[in-house]
């Protein structure tokens, strides 16, 4: 691998995006964090989310019922936290993408897409974890926890590799990811 | 030197298949995984209060906070374990990303990475405990912990579980293999030459 003749070292470039990253993580963070957004923004679309998971398990032949963050069903209910709400992945994905050195019209698409598939993703999550917490409720809690949250960010990080990997400029080519 | 432009599709298929190995291991072990932690995080808690009246439980996917000065047969706090640690799961998750993840120093640099996540694991597990202090225990938390300190001990806690637990995982495999990649191209430069 050829460095630029004036380009930062991987090792100092790497160091630089892992700074970016972390920074914009807390502010991130604070946004969502601080109440007035919670509830204008937050809560809403974690309302959203319930609505759309509903009607998908309805469309299935699974009954639900939606009040708020809240699925119901006669044998199962369930309420949709912030863990739930595919946002920590947004997060973490858009910070990513946002300290990546790469044109900003990329990182805007980037970040249209990559929000748009996370929470495609996320609600496969909800609606399959319902099926379970219906069908099979003594796997809901592993599937919950461990299985579907690390794999939502696991997909939000392959996410990221990949649009990484086609973003960078050609002749920024020393951090580029190399999966 | 060729570049192959997205994520190829025998990295996700490994990432999968460390993912599945992970979790099983992680199953496997995660009881005396808490145990450690417990231990661990017990011993920082009792080294940073006055007097130290802290001790940490394991019991069913849960860790036991005992205060020697709370009143007898008052509920204890139990904290669920799997949310502090399930990230241990997405680390290796993603070092078999990696073109070769079972090369020595791969998975040397995936230790290296584990004890680094175990060392955030604890400071985790701190807050959390605190947190409860601060702002669970009723008249007590406010008696003993200021609007600043309880501001402190819940908000770094929040901080983990929003985005520090996901970040984590993700920042130490990123810095890892860039530590590895650097080396690898020095000691490939100077074979050459």
């Amino acid at each position: 691998m050829k460095l630029q003749a004036g380009s930062p070292s991987p090792r100092r470039e790497s160091l630089a995006f892992l700074g970016r990253f972390g920074v914009l993580l807390v502010l991130f963070y604070v946004g969502i964090a601080l109440r007035p957004v919670n509830d204008a923004v937050v809560v809403p679309f974690t309302a959203a989310i319930a609505r759309v998971s509903g009607a998908i398990l309805n469309a299935l032949g699974e009954p639900a019922a939606v009040a708020g963050t809240d699925i119901r069903s006669p044998a199962f209910a369930v309420q949709i936290e912030n863990g739930c709400n595919g946002l920590e992945t947004v997060l973490l994905f858009a910070a990513a993408v946002l300290s990546f050195p790469s044109p900003w019209k990329r990182r805007l698409a980037g970040l249209v897409l990559g929000f748009a598939a996370i929470e495609l993703v996320n609600l496969v999550r909800v609606v399959s974890l319902f099926w379970i917490g219906v069908h099979r409720p003594a796997l809901f809690s592993a599937s919950h926890t461990v299985l579907w949250q690390s794999l939502v960010v696991l997909f939000g990080v392959l996410l990221f590799l990949s649009w990484a990997a086609r973003a960078r400029p050609a002749g920024l080519a020393a951090a580029e990811p190399r999966p | 030197m060729t570049h192959r432009r997205g994520l190829g599709r025998a990295a996700v298929l490994r990432a999968l298949a460390g993912f599945a190995l992970a979790l099983a291991f992680w199953f496997g072990f995660r009881a005396p995984y808490e145990r450690l932690l417990a231990s661990a995080a017990e011993a920082v808690l009792r080294a940073t209060e006055q007097p130290a009246v802290t001790r940490l439980g394991v019991g069913d996917g849960e860790i036991l906070v005992e205060r020697a000065d709370l009143p007898p047969g008052s509920p204890r706090p139990g904290l669920p374990a799997a949310d502090l640690h399930f990230n241990l799961v997405l680390l290796a998750a993603l070092f078999a990303l990696d073109p070769h993840p079972l090369d020595g120093r791969r998975v040397g640099a995936l230790l290296l990475g584990c004890l680094v996540l175990f060392a955030m694991h604890i400071a985790a597990l701190v807050f959390q405990v605190r947190s409860v202090y601060a702002a669970s225990l009723g008249p007590w938390s406010a008696e003993h912990y200021g609007a600043a300190a309880r501001n402190f001990w819940t908000g770094g806690f929040h901080f983990y579980e929003v985005a520090g637990r996901f970040a984590a995982p993700f920042a130490i495999w990123w810095w890892l293999r860039r530590e590895d990649e650097g080396r690898v191209g020095g000691s490939r430069s100077r074979n050459r030459r």
